[in-house]
């Protein structure tokens, strides 16, 4: 008997390069990959949102959202996606589909988005230059405050933008949620994009 | 160095004087300064003649100083990056600019072409009507070739343009467009509340006319004012001061488009830098303070070189020390035109006389002409003396009918001044006219946007920035900001009279549109042959419709046209003014959508594996998917093609179609959800099991069609074709919220969750035996036909097997998630190699499903029913569905309907072709027997010839029936026979077995 | 143009995909063939407000009812569709 080895590759292992692009210097964008994460669609069953709403608030602690915002609960992030649902974003193992079937097993329908989305998160100086090149969303800081949300598109591809927490020293990071099939093809207009402000390249573990 | 630029003046204007640039016109190398435009810099260097016209190849100068400049087009730069009819008064001058002349051959001096001249009589209004009707066959061949040669504005480039360019949203409370006094103070007004203020200025420099005229402002300078007043905004971190950046156009909801030359300026961009930027704003208030353009007068002679517009003079005057002539004559019907006879003299040059259309002058300018010792000739200008070197006399009629001449080697011109009422108007506004200055002002402007200053009619310094300032702290309250501080700058209001003047009679040709070469008499022809409205009289002469848009020819034109029909000039009214302002590059709108990034791509999960094995891709929508994996010896794709089918047919092979549209179908409704999209029922599927399905529009026309499983009671998973994936998500999404909202479904695309691949083969169950969990058991009655339930594969991930065959073979879809995906093609390999395994492309897919007489993309063409296609049985008489009740329409259930039939060519060696029509045998193909088309076709190695299925008229009841096929196209007829569609395996033991 | 969606906000007109005539209602099963025939093709050619049907797929997946006038393409209110989200609809 063959063995076999199931290895799990990133939609972006070949286009992602860990080292500087475009403009030499200090980068004034940083894009990393978010690797190993757990993305699990929860949507109200008709007639259910507070069921639901219950459900989410006895399991996580924290309401879910229910406008474009992102919240932040003990080890996952619950991120508006769309009228009566979220998503369920935690760290590999954390909250698999497998642990919230229960939970909402009388309100919500569940469907694992952790294979069919890729995470990246933009900050530095020139984040909001760059994005400003993709997204047709206000980012200004009152507009689009730590913790906003918005399912909107990039390059014609649905994607989920969010504000994560600011960075050490007060700079915003942004979160983009986007289709692994054409996440090598968003990577690349962003590396477009960003060339001339200098990018700095990577990916992690860390949700921001 | 300024020895070489002969007509620089020695002191004054904006120029920086230490750095010094050379550039190169026609061939020729000149100096200018930083801070020049390349017209400023041709200006200085004494150069009258910088172009030819389109139509006569008349010599032609400098008419203006800005972005209205109908006649000092060059093409600029060389090469890749050469660009054909680039304005000399915008271009600025950098090191190496390197720039030539338009429409002239072989020199711009010495023009074969300006032989037009001779034959203007043929060129009058409609001459491309008149001229090229007929025979048509002379358009492509004869007329358009030779219209661009003798006319064409400039050479483009003719090869891919190097630079990139892209695209950015913004977003602001108050838009400002212009940045003289009025934007300037609005500007002020609004970031003084704290709005986010956005200011586009087309220029290098903020000011706009203070760069040029001058004045007094809150008693200071205009200069130190103007500094003031950047330092203020310079200051303000939400007022974002956007210079060489034109606002274009508005669109609806307040979204504006702007472009902005960031590196136009310099030889080439710095890398990694674009070249321009198309910037899409989204602002909540707008004010258009773009200021106004000053306009011609006609008469005869109007367009030689060094006649130029008044206000443009003192631009190359005082803000650019440069000299347009040495001994100047100004003609003018306002009191403005007068600012130029003050800014010559104070330059230290030569004023001839002032010809003043008015019948009286102030006590002002009458001291001023004593004390400049020059005669005020009161009159009109009605012909020019000179030629490609320029003016040398100028014959005035007097008012009273006597003559006078005057000598001179420039004439500045001064006809009033038209607000840019452009923006304004760009909502099919129309601007009303005012009589008090003689010109249109916008009568109201697009949700949003309000005109301030100049482009409101306001042309005093101190309304301008008492417009500007209340528009720019309205705009802001409307916004939603408080009340600013500060108070409203303060100037003089200067005098302003203006008798009306459009067109002077006399000998020679007066042009109104320089670049079109549009005439005075041209638009007298068009009245007299019945082009009375101005929409008509545009198309019928051209006017207005070069790439300056009639910016300095449009009101003269509509005036001209007013006299000659006996009517008002508001009577006779405006065109429609459209976006954009200013010409934008194609390259701009493109942004990075071009090349390789033309559009998004989509990856399959096991791309980058096929492309590791040598794949061959195919763009299919936005998916790139494997077409064939050629092997080193085959000699072309049919080969290759041919033996991953034999492969498969003959052993096992695999597939990605991870690209089918993936759906979870949620809900305790979900069952009675997909009985009303789908033509077969589904609520009565077992757990486990897969179907089928088809879905038609609600016309009755088929839609799509896929296989769907039920995983629990309440979920399914549905599948789409490719090409319809996006939309059948939003069809079933409608179908959820709008047409059955009671439903308890919901809705979510798996398709990037999952890798999905087909394995097909009869040595498919002993490739699956090896990588999945023995535990599992694949036999026929562990597994059945039609299967559909979760499996451990080897090694420790769990997939999903459905036991579903396109291709006629015992084959099973395998899924797991996303990632696993390249890990999945590897290890079908590891498993398959004992069994000769062959991953197969789309192309092998295409030809099994031919062989199988499974429709497709080509069958499911908008036009076909179920029963077309065969699948008639499918359709439910128990329920209600989409497109139930309009499928039994009597023309969608006519018994001659064109129906799915096989067909083989009667001649075993042909090659069939989509697309050929079906004719019955032995009649000549026309419309009348036309009796379908050929949809599909393939080489099947399994028949060993093309086969192919057709749509036929009666198709079904014709089998064995022998018809012709004929392709106009390519310019072939044959004989093909109608068969039954399924040419492989038609009891279907193979994929049951 | 811009569309202000209920759940999102308002967004550029990219986001979103035009269906048209957000009136006919689409007949009860067992209704004629005319009745039908009317609800697919019969449509107003409207010159003012118009209901339309909007979907607003490049974002958050509603459908929405949209009063637009065709003459001006200004927007005067967006409603989401009846069954948009998991609001319980009786019907
Ligand atoms: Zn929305």
């Amino acid at each position: 008997m063959a063995e076999f080895s199931w290895e799990a590759r990133s939609p972006l292992e070949r286009a992602l390069v860990s080292e500087p692009y475009g403009v030499q210097g200090e980068a004034g964008v940083a894009l990393t990959e978010i690797r190993n994460f757990d993305l699990v669609q929860v949507m109200a069953r008709r007639g259910k949102a507070s069921e639901m709403a219950t459900a989410a608030k006895g399991h996580f602690g924290v309401a879910a959202p229910e406008t474009p915002k992102a919240v932040r609960t003990a080890d996952a992030t619950l991120i508006w996606s769309g009228p009566d649902q979220f998503f369920v974003l935690s760290k590999g193992g954390r909250q698999s589909v497998k642990s919230l079937v229960p939970i909402f097993a009388a309100s919500a329908s569940l469907s694992d988005q952790s294979h069919a989305r890729v995470l990246i998160s933009i900050s530095g100086d020139k984040a909001r230059a760059l994005l400003a090149k993709l997204s047709s969303i206000d980012l200004y800081p009152a507009a689009f405050p730590v913790g906003a949300v918005a399912a909107t598109s990039m390059d014609h591809t649905s994607v989920t933008l969010w504000r994560g927490n600011d960075a050490p020293g007060g700079r915003a990071v942004f979160n983009v949620l986007v289709f692994a099939t054409f996440a090598e093809s968003l990577w690349q207009t962003m590396l477009d994009s960003g060339a001339e402000y200098g990018i700095e390249i990577g990916h992690s573990e860390e949700l921001a | 160095m300024t020895s070489s630029q002969s007509n620089r003046l020695d002191t004054g204007g904006l120029i920086d004087r230490s750095q010094p640039l050379n550039f190169r016109f026609d061939g020729k190398t000149f100096s200018g300064f930083q801070g020049d435009t390349l017209a400023s810099a041709l200006v200085a260097n004494g150069v009258k003649l910088v172009g030819r016209s389109f139509k006569y190849h008349r010599p032609r100068g400098i008419l203006t100083a800005g972005s209205e400049e109908p006649n000092a087009l060059v093409e600029l730069r060389t090469g890749a990056r050469r660009e054909p009819n680039t304005k000399a008064t915008t271009a600025e001058l950098y090191e190496g600019l390197d720039a030539a002349s338009q429409n002239r051959w072989p020199s711009l001096a010495f023009d074969v072409m300006s032989v037009n001249q001779l034959f203007a009589p043929i060129f009058v209004a409609g001459f491309y009507y008149k001229t090229f009707m007929w025979p048509a066959k002379f358009w492509e061949a004869i007329y358009e070739p030779a219209i661009r040669r003798a006319a064409g504005l400039g050479r483009a480039a003719g090869v891919a343009d190097p630079d990139h360019y892209d695209k950015a949203w913004a977003h602001c409370d108050v838009l400002i467009a212009g940045s003289g006094p009025s934007g300037l103070a609005a500007a002020v007004a609004a970031g003084r509340t704290g709005a986010r203020v956005i200011l586009c200025e087309e220029d290098f420099a903020l000011g706009g006319r203070l760069l040029s005229d001058g004045g007094t402002i809150d008693g200071m300078p205009a200069a130190d004012w103007l500094s003031r007043t950047q330092a203020e905004l310079a200051a303000m971190p939400d007022v974002r001061i956007m210079t060489r950046t034109t606002l274009f156009g508005v669109y609806d909801g307040g979204t504006y488009g702007a472009v902005e030359r960031i590196n136009d300026h310099l030889p080439s961009p710095p890398e990694h830098q674009v070249r321009q930027r198309l910037w899409r704003i989204v602002a909540k208030r707008c004010v258009v303070a773009a200021g106004a353009l000053e306009r011609p007068i006609v008469f005869a002679g109007n367009d030689t070189p060094g006649v130029m517009m008044a206000s443009a003079m003192r631009t190359y005057i005082a803000r650019y020390a440069a000299a347009p002539a040495r001994r100047v004559a100004l003609f003018t019907n306002n009191e403005d035109g007068w600012r130029t006879v003050g800014a010559a003299l104070g330059a230290g040059l030569q004023v001839a006389a002032v010809i003043d259309a008015r019948a009286e002058i102030s006590a002002e300018h009458r001291s001023l002409a004593s004390k400049g010792g020059f005669p005020v000739l009161h009159g009109s200008v009605s012909g020019i003396d000179g030629g490609k070197n320029g003016v040398r006399k100028i014959s005035v009629s007097l008012t009273g009918g006597a003559r006078a001449e005057v000598e001179a080697d420039g004439l500045a011109v001064s006809g009033g001044w038209n607000p840019a009422v452009g923006l304004t108007s760009y909502h099919r506004g129309r601007p009303k006219w005012r009589d008090d200055i003689a010109a249109f002002v916008p009568d109201g402007a697009p949700p949003g946007m309000v005109a301030a200053g100049a482009a409101n009619g306001a042309f005093g310094l101190g309304a301008c920035l008492r417009e500007g300032f209340a528009a720019g702290a309205a705009a802001a309250r409307d916004a939603g900001h408080g009340s600013g501080s500060g108070a409203t700058p303060v100037a003089d209001d200067e005098a302003f009279s203006l008798a009306p003047l459009w067109h002077v009679a006399g000998k020679g040709k007066a042009f109104v549109d320089q670049q079109h070469d549009v005439t005075a008499s041209d638009i007298e022809l068009a009245q007299r042959e019945g082009f009375e409205s101005v929409e008509h009289l545009k198309r019928y002469t051209t006017l207005g419709m070069a790439t300056d848009q009639g910016k300095t020819s449009n009101v003269a034109g509509l005036a001209i046209m007013a006299a000659v029909n006996g009517k008002s000039i508001p009577e006779t009214g405006t065109t429609i003014y459209r976006p954009p302002y200013v010409p934008v590059a194609i390259g701009a709108f493109a942004g990075h959508h071009r090349d390789e990034n033309f559009h998004a791509t989509r990856l399959t999960p096991s791309h980058h594996w096929a492309a590791e094995q040598g794949a061959i891709f195919v763009d299919t929508g936005l998916w790139k998917r494997a077409q064939w994996y050629p092997r080193t010896g085959e000699k072309d794709w049919l080969e290759s093609v041919t033996r991953e089918v034999k492969a498969v047919r003959g052993g096992v092979g695999f597939c990605d179609v991870s690209t089918l549209g993936k759906i979870d179908v949620h809900g305790a409704d979900a069952g009675a959800f997909l009985d009303r999209v789908y033509i077969n029922t589904f609520s009565n599927l077992a757990v486990g099991k897969a179907r089928y399905g088809l879905m038609l529009r609600e016309d009755g026309i088929v839609y799509d069609d896929g296989t769907t499983s039920r995983l629990a009671e309440d979920h399914y998973f549905l599948t789409t074709t490719t090409a319809k994936a996006g939309l059948v998500m939003q069809h079933l999404e409608f179908c959820r919220q709008v047409l059955f909202p009671e439903l308890d479904v919901q809705l979510t695309s798996v398709s990037d969750q999952w890798a999905q691949f087909s394995i097909a083969g009869p040595r498919t169950r002993d490739l699956l035996k090896e990588i999945v969990d023995p535990s599992e058991d694949l036999s026929n009655e562990g597994f059945p036909f039609m299967g559909a339930r979760e499996v451990a594969l080897r090694g420790g991930i769990r997939a999903r097997l459905f036991r579903i065959s396109f291709s006629g073979e015992m084959a099973f879809e395998i899924s797991v998630p996303a990632r696993y995906g390249e890990a999945m093609a590897r290890n079908l390999m590891i498993a398959g190699k004992p069994f000769g395994v062959t991953p197969y492309g789309t192309e092998a897919l295409g030809v099994m499903r031919i062989e199988k007489g499974h429709v497709a993309g080509p069958e499911l063409s908008g036009t076909t029913t179920a029963a077309d296609l065969g699948l008639g049985k499918m359709m439910s008489t128990k329920k209600d569905f989409i497109g139930r009740v309009m499928a039994g329409r009597e023309a969608l259930v006519a018994a001659d309907r064109q129906v799915v039939v096989g067909i083989k060519p009667i001649d075993k060696a042909r090659r069939l072709r989509s697309g050929a029509h079906i004719i019955p045998k032995g009649e000549t193909p026309g419309p009348d027997n036309d009796q379908g088309y050929v949809t599909s076709v393939c080489f099947s190695p399994t028949s060993d010839q093309w086969i192919g299925l057709a749509l036929v008229e009666r198709g079904r009841e014709r089998i064995g029936e022998i018809v012709h096929a004929h392709d106009p196209l390519r310019g072939e007829d044959y004989d093909v026979e109608i068969c039954n569609p399924v040419f492989y395996d038609p009891d279907g033991g193979r994929q049951r077995g | 143009m811009r569309i202000t969606c209920p759940f999102c906000g308002e967004r550029e007109l990219g986001e979103f995909t035009y269906l048209g005539d957000a009136k006919p209602v689409r007949p009860a099963p067992g209704a004629s063939q005319d009745e039908v025939y009317d609800y697919v093709y019969l449509r107003d050619n409207v010159a003012g407000a118009m209901e339309e049907n909007w979907y607003h797929g490049g974002g958050c997946r509603a459908w929405l009812r949209v009063t637009r006038n065709t003459l001006t393409h200004e927007i005067s209110s967006v409603e989401p569709a009846a069954g948009a989200g998991a609001r319980q609809v009786v019907k």
